[in-house]
């Protein structure tokens, strides 16, 4: 069924390319979506079988795979409403369209790949269709964000390979050759720590690019600001998600072997230097793209400050992040709603958005509410659970400074969205402001939604999956 | 004989740290392909011919030919100048450019494994190294894409060194090498020159905070 | 003693053969092999001068200078017949003794009290003090190889086997060559001929010489071009017996002269920032013959 989906998704990936025609364009999203859905449901039923070798549904891949199709759709609908108000370029719709499908097709091949070299050829290839994604405006700020993120990922995607090196030289020795991830794991307590120790730091180094951690968080800032807001809400979803995934695995391996303490270490720096660094930004930032981006770095240390942690803490890890991509995705489609009424991204010139999008507005203080973890929202619940792992870890200074950090960034938020919300905005002409359709909001509601109800009531099946994703770790 | 071309190779690194000129930069590089060809053809005797064929093809097509062709036309379409525009003298780069290589060698005397051929080791890292500082310390856009092509060199060095046990892994290296230098060389820089008219990264400053 | 009286043969004509390859390769005839010669035995004969602003630094230090070249060349071994003197790490003995002469060069030079002269001296140092590790990375690494640390025990026991080894003899005879266009001022580091004293660097240091100190210090450029010249050949001499290595010792200075010639026609004299990058390039050079060396021992794989 992969080598089906990945055909498949190719052909309608190149037929969105070539075509021009509105219906035929909208004919081949939907099949795609379509076969997507059919996808997700068809691997769900066969979790852990390997399929082509190098591609095996396992329980983190399933739930990344459920995040992604459920993001997609809303993806799909809210990009059809952003290229369809304004003026039409044929070619330059093609090309999102087959860019997007591109980035989803990546994305589910790369969740899947139990072979870590196969995970990396996926990564690579996101990169390609996101960066194709944000030059979708063509002005010189979108070009400048393009070739930012195509330059940090293409050195990050090099000190990932460089990684894998390292890690065929530790496999070496062992007396084996074989990349995937079961094996890496069963031969783990062997490897030689010298390589393992390079190995680990460069992978993670590289893979920070894509979850947005320190020290590559940088790409991902300039393209979640410049990229439309229906691929920028995937990128800082889902693209997040296939970091996470790859240092996740990674991270498996190493916690079996004799270097587990030292990893948790580096990732401790490196979570806690990204919280450091967003509640900094949040506190200056003007754009309200790039308040969210930083928003989502803050909220990847905490995750990784959850693997750290251990004990409940990596549960807490994965069900934070898959909140997080719901929440954040949420707010990026509202984004493009603010921008369809104030036309333009600074918290100065919006404002008073009760009054012109009532709906919008309620989807922006919901999300503030889940976004800055309070309950009833689905966050509050994993930060929770986090915190509490590192309680119970001993790390108590660092829970102090984290939730020092946490508290400023949420009064840097509350301070922006409570002016978009409820201060009158300057300047603005209210002759022209474009009415938009309550409709519009359901999706967002419904992610918003979502996010609280797996995190007060989870479904068993949902937790089945993430207690079956972290048993490898030691408990 | 490998070893030789090595120890050029990295003469060849020191020669970059203190080139003024793009168009050194650019021989250098295509220098660097040459060697990485010697160095291929006599060390993955072991893998089958037909990947050993696209392996060779790949070096001299693309790092010596091609790669160098296309920066020259990218140099010329955009009048480019002539000079490197480094921010730290050339005197200082030497200097860190050597500490980078004394530092890859103390560091390479942590390691346990007798398997592993250090120098390789040794000139791979501070091939990564160097090409990283090019990028961090040249005010140009198209240095960056120089420095960038110095640390594929790197990693391919690195694959060399288990190329014979892991002929996949060479060839992942190769497609990284043709992914970077056709869509970053191909697509963005003709589209940078196009609407920054001064290729400098002083240009890329807008997307602050 | 043999060493020694070879050198000192080698140098009555060396200059000459230099000067010679140039004017030839500008296409003039040029002055005879032995001008150079008679151009010192001509000042030997006048007289000196000496400014009242020097004191007895000013008079002793070209004597010192050619005193620090004579003991350092009689360091030299030629093949396996030792030098006069001959002990366990001599080589930096020979280093420091050239650079007692050196340093004497200098303060003579600041001695006069011309702006021009200190400009020049501290010029000539920056580019001795770059020049020096790589000199001492090269000889450390040779004694690293052969285990030997006297300079006729190390050449004796040089022998070149392997390709790494080859690679190595070569580029030990490129520093080499560098170092010995550094330490005698010739291009491309210094142009001998400029008339312009802000662009120069030995020349103006000798300004106010005259009559036999002026001799003793042109005589003394000569020798270190023989001596720089022997330790090359001594890299490819080996243990032959010395009917054969008298020629090739002869035959590799009249190449070794050629070749300076030939560089210092065809290169222009490098940008004076940019001077002291190049010199640090031979020391980092003579790095990586240190890792080759490394590699032959087999202290590397």
């Amino acid at each position: 069924m992969t080598g089906i989906y990945l055909a498949g998704a190719f052909v309608i990936g190149g037929g969105l390319l070539i075509n021009r025609n509105r219906a035929i364009n909208y004919l081949l999203v939907i099949a795609f979506l379509a076969l997507q859905i059919g996808f997700t449901v068809y691997e769900y039923q066969h979790l852990n079988t390997i399929e082509l070798g190098y591609f095996s549904a396992d329980a983190l891949g399933i739930l990344m795979l459920m995040t992604l199709t459920l993001i997609s759709v809303p993806a799909m609908y809210h990009s059809y409403i952003y290229l369809s108000d304004k003026n039409d370029n044929p070619r330059h719709r093609a090309f999102y369209y087959a860019a997007m499908v591109m980035l989803l097709t990546a994305l589910s091949a790369a969740y899947l790949a139990n072979h870590i070299a196969v995970n990396w050829i996926f990564v690579e290839l996101t990169t390609l269709s996101a960066s194709v994604l944000i030059y979708h405006r063509r002005n010189p700020n979108s070009l400048e964000g393009t070739w930012k993120y195509i330059f940090v990922c293409a050195i990050s995607i090099t000190l990932v390979f460089i990684g894998i090196l390292f890690l065929s030289f530790a496999l070496h020795q062992a007396g084996t050759d074989d990349l995937s991830f079961a094996m890496l794991i069963k031969k783990a307590p062997e490897l030689n720590q010298f390589w393992l120790r390079l190995a680990f730091i460069f992978i993670f180094t590289g893979f920070t690019a894509k979850l947005g951690l320190v020290p590559m968080y940088t790409a991902g800032i300039d393209a979640k600001d410049k990229a439309p807001s229906p691929a920028g809400a995937l990128l800082s979803s889902v693209l997040m998600n296939v970091g996470f995934v790859g240092i996740f695995r990674f991270y498996t391996v190493m916690s079996n072997s004799p270097l587990h303490s030292w990893a948790n270490h580096v990732i401790l720096i490196a979570a806690l230097l990204s919280i450091f660094v967003a509640t900094v930004y949040m506190t200056k930032v003007k754009n309200i793209k790039r308040m969210f981006a930083y928003s989502s770095i803050e909220h990847a240390g905490i995750a990784m400050l959850g693997l750290v942690a251990g004990g409940i803490g990596y549960y807490a890890a994965v069900l934070h992040i898959i909140l997080h991509a719901f929440v954040k995705s949420a707010f990026f489609f509202q984004m493009g709603q603010i921008y369809r009424i104030y036309k333009s991204k600074s918290i100065y010139d919006a404002g008073n958005y009760f009054k012109y999008n009532l709906t919008g507005s309620m989807v922006m203080l919901l999300g503030f509410f889940s976004a800055t973890a309070m309950p009833p929202a689905g966050l509050f619940i994993s930060e929770l659970l986090i915190f509490r792992s590192l309680f119970e870890a001993n790390y108590l200074a660092v829970l102090i400074v984290v939730i020092l950090f946490l508290t400023i960034i949420i009064w840097a938020f509350g301070k922006n969205i409570f002016k978009l919300l409820f201060s009158p905005a300057v300047g603005l002409d209210e002759t022209n402001i474009e009415k938009i359709k309550p409709a519009e909001s359901l999706s967002q509601f419904f992610l918003l939604g979502l996010a609280v109800y797996l995190g007060l009531n989870p479904p068993q099946e949902f937790v089945t999956l993430i207690q079956e994703a972290i048993k490898n770790l030691p408990q | 004989m490998t070893n030789v071309l090595l120890i050029i190779f990295m003469i060849s690194l020191l020669y970059l740290s203190i080139a003024h000129q793009l168009l050194t930069y650019i021989k250098i590089l295509a220098f660097q392909g040459v060697l990485l060809f010697g160095i291929a053809f006599i060390e993955l005797s072991q893998i089958n011919v037909v990947n050993l064929a696209f392996v060779l093809l790949e070096t001299i097509a693309f790092k010596a030919l091609a790669i160098p062709f296309f920066l020259k036309y990218v140099i010329n379409k955009n009048r480019i100048t002539r000079d490197a525009e480094p921010f730290l003298p050339n005197f200082i780069s030497l200097i860190i450019n050597t500490s980078i290589i004394i530092g890859m060698f103390v560091l390479s005397n942590a390691i346990a494994d007798s398997t592993i051929s250090k120098i390789y080791f040794v000139v791979a890292l501070s091939t990564l190294f160097t090409g990283l500082y090019i990028i961090v310390t040249r005010k140009k856009i198209i240095t960056h894409v120089m420095g960038y092509l110095v640390i594929e060199n790197g990693v391919f060095i690195l694959s060399l060194a288990v190329g014979n046990e892991m002929p996949m892994l060479v060839n992942m290296g190769i497609l990284l090498d043709i992914f970077a230098s056709v869509f970053l060389l191909g697509i963005f820089i003709n589209k940078i020159g196009d609407i920054l008219k001064d290729v400098d990264a002083d240009q890329l400053r807008h997307l602050r905070d | 003693m043999i060493s020694f009286c070879l050198i000192i043969l080698v140098s009555l004509f060396f200059s000459g053969i230099l000067i010679r390859t140039r004017s030839i390769a500008a296409g003039r005839k040029g002055p005879g092999i032995f001008q150079p010669m008679k151009d010192i035995i001509r000042l030997v004969k006048k007289g000196a001068v000496f400014s009242n602003t020097t004191s007895f630094i000013f008079q002793i230090a070209p004597t010192i200078y050619f005193a620090s070249v004579i003991m350092a060349i009689m360091v030299i071994p030629l093949g396996e017949y030792k030098g006069f003197i001959s002990f366990d790490g001599d080589f930096v003995f020979f280093a420091y003794i050239l650079a007692t002469g050196k340093f004497f060069n200098i303060i003579a030079a600041l001695d006069t009290g011309s702006s021009f002269e200190g400009m020049g001296a501290s010029r000539e140092a920056l580019f001795s003090m770059f020049a020096e590790p790589a000199f001492f990375i090269l000889m450390g690494s040779f004694a690293l190889l052969t285990g030997n640390s006297s300079f006729q025990e190390i050449f004796t026991s040089l022998h070149f086997g392997s390709y790494i080894s080859y690679i190595l003899g070569v580029l030990a005879t490129i520093v080499l060559l560098m170092i010995t266009l550094v330490e005698n001022s010739r291009m491309p580091f210094d142009d001998p001929n400029t008339h312009l004293e802000l662009t120069m660097v030995h020349e103006v240091m000798v300004l106010d010489n005259s009559g036999l100190d002026l001799a003793m210090i042109l005589y003394a450029t000569n020798l270190k071009f023989a001596m720089y010249g022997a330790i090359i050949a001594n890299l490819f001499m080996g243990s032959f017996p010395l009917y054969f290595t008298i020629p090739i010792f002869f035959a590799l200075q009249i190449i070794f002269a050629v070749t300076i010639g030939m560089l210092e026609s065809f290169t222009a004299r490098f940008r004076m920032n940019h001077n002291a990058q190049y010199i640090l390039v031979l020391s980092s050079v003579s790095l990586l013959i240190f890792l080759g060396v490394l590699l032959v021992l087999g202290k590397f794989n």
